[in-house]
Protein backbone atom coordinates (compact mmCIF):
# COMPACT_ATOMS: atom_id res chain seq x y z
CA UNK A 1 0.00 0.00 0.00
CA UNK A 2 2.73 2.41 1.02
CA UNK A 3 4.46 1.69 -2.27
CA UNK A 4 1.45 2.86 -4.31
CA UNK A 5 1.20 6.05 -2.31
CA UNK A 6 4.84 6.79 -3.05
CA UNK A 7 4.38 6.11 -6.76
CA UNK A 8 1.30 8.31 -6.81
CA UNK A 9 3.17 11.08 -5.01
CA UNK A 10 6.07 10.82 -7.42
CA UNK A 11 3.73 11.06 -10.41
CA UNK A 12 1.93 14.05 -8.91
CA UNK A 13 5.24 15.73 -8.22
CA UNK A 14 6.38 15.09 -11.79
CA UNK A 15 3.15 16.57 -13.16
CA UNK A 16 3.52 19.60 -10.92
CA UNK A 17 7.11 20.08 -12.08
CA UNK A 18 6.04 19.87 -15.73
CA UNK A 19 3.30 22.44 -15.15
CA UNK A 20 5.69 24.80 -13.39
CA UNK A 21 8.28 24.27 -16.13
CA UNK A 22 5.89 25.21 -18.91
CA UNK A 23 4.48 28.15 -16.98
CA UNK A 24 8.01 29.50 -16.46
CA UNK A 25 8.95 28.78 -20.03
CA UNK A 26 6.11 30.90 -21.37
CA UNK A 27 6.91 33.69 -18.91
CA UNK A 28 10.61 33.65 -19.81
CA UNK A 29 9.89 33.63 -23.51
CA UNK A 30 7.39 36.48 -23.36
CA UNK A 31 9.74 38.46 -21.11
CA UNK A 32 12.38 38.01 -23.77
CA UNK A 33 9.97 39.39 -26.34
CA UNK A 34 9.15 42.37 -24.12
CA UNK A 35 12.83 43.02 -23.57
CA UNK A 36 13.60 42.94 -27.28
CA UNK A 37 10.70 45.33 -27.85
CA UNK A 38 12.20 47.78 -25.38
CA UNK A 39 15.53 47.43 -27.22
CA UNK A 40 13.83 48.55 -30.43
CA UNK A 41 12.18 51.33 -28.48
CA UNK A 42 15.50 52.54 -27.08
CA UNK A 43 17.01 52.75 -30.55
CA UNK A 44 13.98 54.55 -31.98
CA UNK A 45 14.18 57.04 -29.11
CA UNK A 46 17.90 57.57 -29.74
CA UNK A 47 17.19 58.25 -33.39
CA UNK A 48 14.44 60.73 -32.53
CA UNK A 49 16.83 62.49 -30.12
CA UNK A 50 19.43 63.00 -32.83
CA UNK A 51 16.99 64.49 -35.33
CA UNK A 52 16.66 68.07 -33.90
CA UNK A 53 20.44 68.36 -33.92
CA UNK A 54 20.51 67.23 -37.53
CA UNK A 55 17.76 69.65 -38.53
CA UNK A 56 19.68 72.54 -36.97
CA UNK A 57 22.79 71.62 -38.91
CA UNK A 58 20.91 71.22 -42.18
CA UNK A 59 19.09 74.53 -41.68
CA UNK A 60 22.43 76.27 -41.48
CA UNK A 61 23.25 75.28 -45.06
CA UNK A 62 19.97 74.54 -46.80
CA UNK A 63 17.41 76.81 -45.23
CA UNK A 64 15.01 76.87 -48.16
CA UNK A 65 14.60 73.09 -48.37
CA UNK A 66 11.56 73.50 -46.15
CA UNK A 67 9.62 70.54 -47.53
CA UNK A 68 12.12 67.88 -46.62
CA UNK A 69 12.94 69.47 -43.28
CA UNK A 70 9.25 69.56 -42.42
CA UNK A 71 8.87 65.93 -43.44
CA UNK A 72 11.58 64.90 -41.00
CA UNK A 73 10.16 67.03 -38.19
CA UNK A 74 6.69 65.61 -38.75
CA UNK A 75 7.96 62.04 -38.84
CA UNK A 76 9.82 62.64 -35.60
CA UNK A 77 6.70 64.08 -33.97
CA UNK A 78 4.69 61.08 -35.12
CA UNK A 79 7.31 58.76 -33.65
CA UNK A 80 7.26 60.51 -30.27
CA UNK A 81 3.47 60.47 -30.24
CA UNK A 82 3.14 56.80 -31.17
CA UNK A 83 1.95 54.64 -28.28
CA UNK A 84 2.15 50.96 -29.20
CA UNK A 85 5.13 49.30 -30.80
CA UNK A 86 3.71 48.66 -34.24
CA UNK A 87 2.82 52.33 -34.77
CA UNK A 88 6.21 53.28 -33.31
CA UNK A 89 8.00 51.02 -35.76
CA UNK A 90 5.88 52.39 -38.59
CA UNK A 91 6.69 55.98 -37.61
CA UNK A 92 10.31 54.95 -37.30
CA UNK A 93 10.28 53.65 -40.86
CA UNK A 94 8.77 56.94 -42.03
CA UNK A 95 11.47 58.87 -40.22
CA UNK A 96 14.05 56.61 -41.82
CA UNK A 97 12.74 57.43 -45.30
CA UNK A 98 12.65 61.15 -44.51
CA UNK A 99 16.23 61.01 -43.20
CA UNK A 100 17.34 59.28 -46.38
CA UNK A 101 16.05 62.20 -48.43
CA UNK A 102 17.96 64.59 -46.14
CA UNK A 103 21.16 62.68 -46.76
CA UNK A 104 20.42 62.62 -50.49
CA UNK A 105 19.84 66.37 -50.29
CA UNK A 106 23.30 66.84 -48.81
CA UNK A 107 24.77 65.74 -52.14
CA UNK A 108 23.71 69.14 -53.52
CA UNK A 109 25.35 71.08 -50.70
CA UNK A 110 29.08 70.33 -50.55
CA UNK A 111 29.51 72.54 -47.51
CA UNK A 112 26.85 70.66 -45.61
CA UNK A 113 28.31 67.35 -46.74
CA UNK A 114 31.71 68.37 -45.44
CA UNK A 115 30.35 69.63 -42.12
CA UNK A 116 31.85 67.60 -39.31
CA UNK A 117 28.73 67.66 -37.20
CA UNK A 118 26.63 66.53 -40.15
CA UNK A 119 29.02 63.69 -40.94
CA UNK A 120 29.01 62.58 -37.35
CA UNK A 121 25.20 62.61 -37.21
CA UNK A 122 25.01 60.75 -40.48
CA UNK A 123 27.28 58.02 -39.13
CA UNK A 124 25.37 57.84 -35.86
CA UNK A 125 22.04 57.59 -37.61
CA UNK A 126 23.19 54.86 -39.96
CA UNK A 127 24.60 52.95 -36.97
CA UNK A 128 21.22 53.28 -35.27
CA UNK A 129 19.55 52.03 -38.42
CA UNK A 130 21.66 48.86 -38.22
CA UNK A 131 20.79 48.45 -34.58
CA UNK A 132 17.09 48.80 -35.21
CA UNK A 133 17.34 46.14 -37.90
CA UNK A 134 19.18 43.75 -35.57
CA UNK A 135 16.82 44.46 -32.68
CA UNK A 136 13.87 43.70 -34.93
CA UNK A 137 15.53 40.52 -36.11
CA UNK A 138 15.99 39.42 -32.51
CA UNK A 139 12.41 40.36 -31.72
CA UNK A 140 11.20 38.16 -34.54
CA UNK A 141 13.55 35.37 -33.40
CA UNK A 142 12.08 35.62 -29.91
CA UNK A 143 8.56 35.53 -31.34
CA UNK A 144 9.46 32.47 -33.42
CA UNK A 145 10.70 30.58 -30.35
CA UNK A 146 7.62 31.63 -28.39
CA UNK A 147 5.24 30.67 -31.18
CA UNK A 148 7.00 27.36 -31.70
CA UNK A 149 6.56 26.42 -28.08
CA UNK A 150 2.95 27.63 -28.21
CA UNK A 151 2.01 25.58 -31.25
CA UNK A 152 4.05 22.37 -30.99
CA UNK A 153 3.19 19.40 -28.83
CA UNK A 154 3.22 19.27 -25.81
CA UNK A 155 3.55 23.05 -25.49
CA UNK A 156 0.27 23.57 -27.32
CA UNK A 157 -1.52 21.75 -24.49
CA UNK A 158 -0.02 24.02 -21.82
CA UNK A 159 -0.53 27.11 -23.99
CA UNK A 160 -4.26 26.35 -23.91
CA UNK A 161 -4.23 25.88 -20.14
CA UNK A 162 -2.36 29.15 -19.54
CA UNK A 163 -4.32 30.78 -22.41
CA UNK A 164 -1.22 31.85 -24.36
CA UNK A 165 -1.69 32.82 -27.97
CA UNK A 166 0.92 32.95 -30.74
CA UNK A 167 2.20 36.52 -31.23
CA UNK A 168 2.49 38.67 -34.32
CA UNK A 169 5.78 39.17 -36.13
CA UNK A 170 7.02 42.64 -36.95
CA UNK A 171 6.47 43.26 -40.64
CA UNK A 172 9.40 44.59 -42.56
CA UNK A 173 8.75 47.59 -44.77
CA UNK A 174 9.58 46.85 -48.42
CA UNK A 175 12.32 49.48 -48.46
CA UNK A 176 14.22 47.63 -45.74
CA UNK A 177 14.31 44.34 -47.54
CA UNK A 178 17.09 45.50 -49.84
CA UNK A 179 20.40 43.66 -49.72
CA UNK A 180 23.00 45.37 -47.51
CA UNK A 181 25.64 47.04 -49.62
CA UNK A 182 29.22 45.96 -49.21
CA UNK A 183 31.92 48.59 -48.76
CA UNK A 184 35.43 47.94 -49.91
CA UNK B 1 59.11 27.08 -38.81
CA UNK B 2 61.86 29.68 -38.77
CA UNK B 3 59.74 32.53 -40.09
CA UNK B 4 57.79 32.77 -36.89
CA UNK B 5 60.68 32.26 -34.57
CA UNK B 6 60.12 35.36 -32.47
CA UNK B 7 56.49 34.46 -32.20
CA UNK B 8 57.34 30.96 -31.08
CA UNK B 9 60.02 32.30 -28.79
CA UNK B 10 57.51 34.27 -26.83
CA UNK B 11 55.25 31.27 -26.54
CA UNK B 12 58.13 29.11 -25.44
CA UNK B 13 59.05 31.67 -22.82
CA UNK B 14 55.52 31.60 -21.50
CA UNK B 15 55.50 27.84 -21.59
CA UNK B 16 58.77 27.63 -19.68
CA UNK B 17 57.45 30.03 -17.08
CA UNK B 18 54.28 28.08 -16.47
CA UNK B 19 56.17 24.81 -16.66
CA UNK B 20 58.63 26.01 -14.02
CA UNK B 21 55.73 27.05 -11.85
CA UNK B 22 54.19 23.60 -12.11
CA UNK B 23 57.55 21.95 -11.48
CA UNK B 24 58.12 24.01 -8.36
CA UNK B 25 54.66 23.22 -7.02
CA UNK B 26 55.04 19.58 -7.89
CA UNK B 27 58.51 19.36 -6.37
CA UNK B 28 57.16 20.92 -3.22
CA UNK B 29 54.48 18.26 -2.95
CA UNK B 30 56.86 15.44 -3.72
CA UNK B 31 59.29 16.75 -1.14
CA UNK B 32 56.52 17.03 1.42
CA UNK B 33 55.31 13.56 0.54
CA UNK B 34 58.82 12.18 0.79
CA UNK B 35 59.42 13.76 4.17
CA UNK B 36 56.11 12.52 5.56
CA UNK B 37 56.54 9.03 4.13
CA UNK B 38 60.08 8.94 5.47
CA UNK B 39 58.81 9.74 8.94
CA UNK B 40 55.71 7.53 8.88
CA UNK B 41 54.92 5.13 6.08
CA UNK B 42 55.09 5.09 2.26
CA UNK B 43 51.29 4.88 2.09
CA UNK B 44 51.13 8.54 3.15
CA UNK B 45 52.11 9.41 -0.38
CA UNK B 46 48.48 8.72 -1.26
CA UNK B 47 47.36 11.36 1.21
CA UNK B 48 49.64 13.87 -0.44
CA UNK B 49 48.15 13.09 -3.82
CA UNK B 50 44.69 13.85 -2.43
CA UNK B 51 45.94 17.20 -1.23
CA UNK B 52 47.43 17.88 -4.64
CA UNK B 53 44.06 17.09 -6.22
CA UNK B 54 42.38 19.63 -3.95
CA UNK B 55 45.11 22.09 -4.77
CA UNK B 56 44.83 21.65 -8.53
CA UNK B 57 41.04 21.89 -8.28
CA UNK B 58 41.25 25.19 -6.46
CA UNK B 59 43.81 26.33 -9.02
CA UNK B 60 41.38 25.51 -11.79
CA UNK B 61 38.54 27.23 -9.94
CA UNK B 62 40.57 30.39 -9.59
CA UNK B 63 41.49 30.33 -13.26
CA UNK B 64 37.82 29.67 -14.04
CA UNK B 65 36.61 32.72 -12.15
CA UNK B 66 39.41 34.96 -13.42
CA UNK B 67 39.75 33.35 -16.85
CA UNK B 68 38.86 36.54 -18.69
CA UNK B 69 41.29 38.65 -16.65
CA UNK B 70 44.04 36.10 -17.20
CA UNK B 71 43.33 35.90 -20.92
CA UNK B 72 43.31 39.68 -21.32
CA UNK B 73 46.46 40.15 -19.26
CA UNK B 74 48.34 37.38 -21.04
CA UNK B 75 47.97 38.99 -24.48
CA UNK B 76 48.56 42.48 -23.09
CA UNK B 77 45.24 43.82 -24.38
CA UNK B 78 43.93 47.25 -23.45
CA UNK B 79 40.29 48.27 -22.93
CA UNK B 80 38.74 49.49 -26.17
CA UNK B 81 37.80 53.15 -26.32
CA UNK B 82 34.32 53.99 -27.60
CA UNK B 83 35.72 56.87 -29.67
CA UNK B 84 38.87 55.39 -31.14
CA UNK B 85 37.41 51.93 -31.77
CA UNK B 86 33.99 53.13 -32.78
CA UNK B 87 33.53 50.44 -35.44
CA UNK B 88 34.35 47.75 -32.92
CA UNK B 89 31.76 49.10 -30.49
CA UNK B 90 29.11 49.39 -33.18
CA UNK B 91 29.73 45.86 -34.42
CA UNK B 92 29.54 44.43 -30.90
CA UNK B 93 26.45 46.46 -30.02
CA UNK B 94 24.78 45.19 -33.18
CA UNK B 95 25.61 41.60 -32.32
CA UNK B 96 24.43 42.14 -28.74
CA UNK B 97 21.07 43.20 -30.15
CA UNK B 98 20.99 40.31 -32.61
CA UNK B 99 21.91 37.68 -30.04
CA UNK B 100 20.14 39.05 -26.95
CA UNK B 101 23.31 38.54 -24.90
CA UNK B 102 24.52 41.12 -22.39
CA UNK B 103 27.19 43.55 -23.59
CA UNK B 104 30.65 42.02 -23.09
CA UNK B 105 33.69 44.04 -22.02
CA UNK B 106 35.77 45.02 -25.02
CA UNK B 107 39.53 44.90 -25.39
CA UNK B 108 41.96 45.61 -28.18
CA UNK B 109 45.41 44.10 -28.61
CA UNK B 110 48.14 45.56 -30.77
CA UNK B 111 48.80 43.15 -33.61
CA UNK B 112 48.84 43.33 -37.38
CA UNK B 113 47.18 40.02 -37.97
CA UNK B 114 43.44 39.48 -38.03
CA UNK B 115 42.27 37.64 -34.96
CA UNK B 116 39.89 37.87 -32.05
CA UNK B 117 38.94 35.84 -29.03
CA UNK B 118 36.27 35.68 -26.38
CA UNK B 119 36.65 34.69 -22.75
CA UNK B 120 34.76 34.67 -19.48
CA UNK B 121 32.94 31.98 -17.56
CA UNK B 122 29.42 33.10 -18.55
CA UNK B 123 27.76 35.76 -20.76
CA UNK B 124 27.56 38.20 -17.83
CA UNK B 125 31.33 38.10 -17.36
CA UNK B 126 32.34 37.82 -20.98
CA UNK B 127 35.08 39.74 -22.73
CA UNK B 128 35.83 40.09 -26.42
CA UNK B 129 39.31 40.97 -27.50
CA UNK B 130 40.25 41.88 -31.05
CA UNK B 131 43.50 42.76 -32.80
CA UNK B 132 44.08 46.20 -34.25
CA UNK B 133 44.82 44.40 -37.53
CA UNK B 134 41.30 43.03 -37.60
CA UNK B 135 39.84 46.49 -36.96
CA UNK B 136 41.92 47.98 -39.78
CA UNK B 137 41.56 45.27 -42.40
CA UNK B 138 37.98 44.09 -42.02
CA UNK B 139 34.96 46.00 -43.29
CA UNK B 140 31.73 46.33 -41.36
CA UNK B 141 30.14 43.07 -42.53
CA UNK B 142 33.33 41.07 -41.96
CA UNK B 143 33.85 42.57 -38.53
CA UNK B 144 30.29 41.76 -37.57
CA UNK B 145 30.82 38.20 -38.77
CA UNK B 146 33.92 37.80 -36.61
CA UNK B 147 32.23 39.37 -33.58
CA UNK B 148 29.19 37.17 -34.12
CA UNK B 149 31.47 34.11 -34.09
CA UNK B 150 32.92 35.22 -30.76
CA UNK B 151 29.48 36.01 -29.35
CA UNK B 152 28.46 32.48 -30.31
CA UNK B 153 31.33 31.09 -28.26
CA UNK B 154 29.99 33.12 -25.35
CA UNK B 155 26.40 32.08 -25.99
CA UNK B 156 27.36 28.39 -26.29
CA UNK B 157 29.30 28.47 -23.00
CA UNK B 158 32.36 27.23 -24.87
CA UNK B 159 34.64 28.84 -22.31
CA UNK B 160 32.98 26.90 -19.51
CA UNK B 161 33.34 23.78 -21.61
CA UNK B 162 37.03 24.36 -22.17
CA UNK B 163 37.54 24.83 -18.43
CA UNK B 164 35.64 21.65 -17.66
CA UNK B 165 37.69 19.63 -20.13
CA UNK B 166 40.83 21.04 -18.57
CA UNK B 167 39.61 19.85 -15.18
CA UNK B 168 38.66 16.49 -16.62
CA UNK B 169 41.97 15.94 -18.34
CA UNK B 170 43.72 17.06 -15.16
CA UNK B 171 41.75 14.59 -13.08
CA UNK B 172 42.42 11.77 -15.51
CA UNK B 173 46.14 12.42 -15.43
CA UNK B 174 46.11 12.62 -11.63
CA UNK B 175 44.25 9.33 -11.36
CA UNK B 176 46.67 7.67 -13.78
CA UNK B 177 49.50 9.11 -11.76
CA UNK B 178 48.12 7.67 -8.54
CA UNK B 179 47.63 4.34 -10.21
CA UNK B 180 51.14 4.22 -11.63
CA UNK B 181 52.58 5.18 -8.29
CA UNK B 182 50.58 2.58 -6.37
CA UNK B 183 51.63 0.01 -8.89
CA UNK B 184 55.22 0.81 -8.23
CA UNK B 185 54.78 0.49 -4.49
CA UNK B 186 52.72 -2.66 -4.88
CA UNK B 187 55.20 -4.43 -7.07
CA UNK B 188 57.96 -3.53 -4.67
CA UNK B 189 56.10 -4.78 -1.63
CA UNK B 190 55.13 -8.18 -2.91
CA UNK B 191 57.16 -9.75 -5.62
CA UNK B 192 54.23 -11.17 -7.56
CA UNK B 193 54.79 -11.49 -11.26
CA UNK B 194 51.79 -13.68 -12.13
CA UNK B 195 49.57 -11.07 -13.74
CA UNK B 196 52.39 -9.20 -15.40
CA UNK B 197 50.45 -8.83 -18.67
CA UNK B 198 47.55 -7.23 -16.84
CA UNK B 199 49.93 -4.80 -15.18
CA UNK B 200 51.53 -3.97 -18.51
CA UNK B 201 48.13 -3.22 -20.08
CA UNK B 202 47.13 -1.14 -17.07
CA UNK B 203 50.34 0.88 -17.31
CA UNK B 204 49.79 1.53 -21.01
CA UNK B 205 46.18 2.60 -20.36
CA UNK B 206 47.27 4.88 -17.54
CA UNK B 207 49.80 6.52 -19.83
CA UNK B 208 47.50 6.80 -22.84
CA UNK B 209 44.33 7.93 -21.04
CA UNK B 210 45.32 11.59 -20.58
CA UNK B 211 46.48 11.80 -24.20
CA UNK B 212 43.26 10.25 -25.44
CA UNK B 213 41.21 12.66 -23.33
CA UNK B 214 43.18 15.55 -24.81
CA UNK B 215 42.50 14.33 -28.35
CA UNK B 216 38.79 13.99 -27.66
CA UNK B 217 38.60 17.50 -26.25
CA UNK B 218 40.41 18.88 -29.31
CA UNK B 219 38.02 17.06 -31.61
CA UNK B 220 35.11 18.63 -29.72
CA UNK B 221 36.81 22.01 -29.89
CA UNK B 222 36.94 21.72 -33.71
CA UNK B 223 33.28 20.81 -33.80
CA UNK B 224 32.51 23.83 -31.66
CA UNK B 225 34.16 26.08 -34.21
CA UNK B 226 31.67 24.89 -36.81
CA UNK B 227 28.75 25.48 -34.48
CA UNK B 228 30.06 28.96 -33.61
CA UNK B 229 30.27 29.73 -37.35
CA UNK B 230 26.71 28.55 -37.78
CA UNK B 231 25.42 30.66 -34.88
CA UNK B 232 27.37 33.63 -36.26
CA UNK B 233 25.37 33.37 -39.47
CA UNK B 234 22.20 33.11 -37.43
CA UNK B 235 23.08 36.40 -35.73
CA UNK B 236 24.17 38.34 -38.82
CA UNK B 237 21.88 36.64 -41.38
CA UNK B 238 24.69 37.35 -43.77
CA UNK B 239 27.21 34.55 -44.27
CA UNK B 240 29.33 36.40 -46.92
CA UNK B 241 30.62 38.67 -44.11
CA UNK B 242 32.20 35.85 -42.12
CA UNK B 243 33.27 34.03 -45.29
CA UNK B 244 35.25 36.97 -46.59
CA UNK B 245 36.73 37.58 -43.13
CA UNK B 246 37.92 33.96 -43.05
CA UNK B 247 39.23 34.37 -46.60
CA UNK B 248 41.29 37.36 -45.48
CA UNK B 249 42.63 35.38 -42.52
CA UNK B 250 43.51 32.52 -44.86
CA UNK B 251 45.39 34.82 -47.22
CA UNK B 252 47.25 36.17 -44.23
CA UNK B 253 48.27 32.67 -43.24
CA UNK B 254 49.72 32.18 -46.69
CA UNK B 255 51.98 35.22 -46.37
CA UNK B 256 53.61 34.83 -42.99
CA UNK B 257 56.24 37.61 -43.32
CA UNK B 258 54.04 39.90 -41.28
CA UNK B 259 53.98 37.66 -38.26
CA UNK B 260 57.74 37.86 -38.20
CA UNK B 261 57.43 41.21 -36.50
CA UNK B 262 54.71 40.07 -34.18
CA UNK B 263 55.59 40.16 -30.54
CA UNK B 264 52.24 39.07 -29.15
CA UNK B 265 52.28 36.01 -26.99
CA UNK B 266 49.27 33.78 -27.26
CA UNK B 267 49.00 31.32 -24.41
CA UNK B 268 48.29 27.94 -25.89
CA UNK B 269 45.28 27.39 -23.65
CA UNK B 270 43.60 30.35 -25.32
CA UNK B 271 43.93 28.93 -28.82
CA UNK B 272 40.46 27.33 -28.98
CA UNK B 273 38.88 30.69 -28.21
CA UNK B 274 40.38 32.53 -31.16
CA UNK B 275 38.52 32.86 -34.44
CA UNK B 276 41.42 31.19 -36.21
CA UNK B 277 44.22 29.18 -34.69
CA UNK B 278 46.82 31.77 -33.64
CA UNK B 279 49.57 29.20 -34.05
CA UNK B 280 48.78 28.68 -37.72
CA UNK B 281 49.97 25.15 -38.01
CA UNK B 282 50.60 24.30 -41.64
CA UNK B 283 49.50 20.72 -41.23
CA UNK B 284 46.02 19.89 -40.06
CA UNK B 285 46.20 17.06 -37.56
CA UNK B 286 44.64 15.50 -34.50
CA UNK B 287 46.19 18.15 -32.30
CA UNK B 288 44.60 21.12 -34.07
CA UNK B 289 42.18 23.25 -32.12
CA UNK B 290 40.48 24.59 -35.25
CA UNK B 291 39.19 22.93 -38.41
CA UNK B 292 40.88 24.04 -41.65
CA UNK B 293 39.67 27.44 -42.85
CA UNK B 294 38.78 26.12 -46.33
CA UNK B 295 36.47 23.60 -44.74
CA UNK B 296 34.82 26.26 -42.62
CA UNK B 297 34.34 28.48 -45.68
CA UNK B 298 32.83 25.59 -47.63
CA UNK B 299 30.39 24.82 -44.84
CA UNK B 300 29.44 28.49 -44.58
CA UNK B 301 28.90 28.75 -48.33
CA UNK B 302 26.35 25.96 -48.13
CA UNK B 303 24.23 27.90 -45.62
Amino acid sequence: MAFFIWVLLAILLLIAIIFVYYFNRFVILSNRIDNSLSQIDVQLKKRADLVPNLIETVKGYAKHEKKIINEVTEARKALLKAKDISSKVKAGDQLQTALKSIFALAENYPNLKANENFLHLQQELSAIEDKIAYARQYYNDAILIYNNSCTTFPGVFFAKIYSKQPKEYLKIAPSEKSVPKIEF
Amino acid sequence: MQQRLSFEDEITKNKIKSFLLIIIIFAFFVLLGYVISFVFDPSYFFFIMVISIIFSLSYVLVSYYYSHNIAIASVGAKPASPIKHRNFFHAVENMVLASGLPMPKLYVMESNEINAFASGRNPRNAVICITTGALNKLNKQELEGVIAHEMSHIANYDIRFMTLTTVLIGMISIISQIFLRNLWFASRDREERENAIFFLIAIIVAILAPIAAQLVSLAISRKREFSADASAVKFTRYSPGLISALQKIKNEHLSPEQTNKEKITYPKALAPLFISDPFKKKIQNLFSTHPPIEERINVLKKM
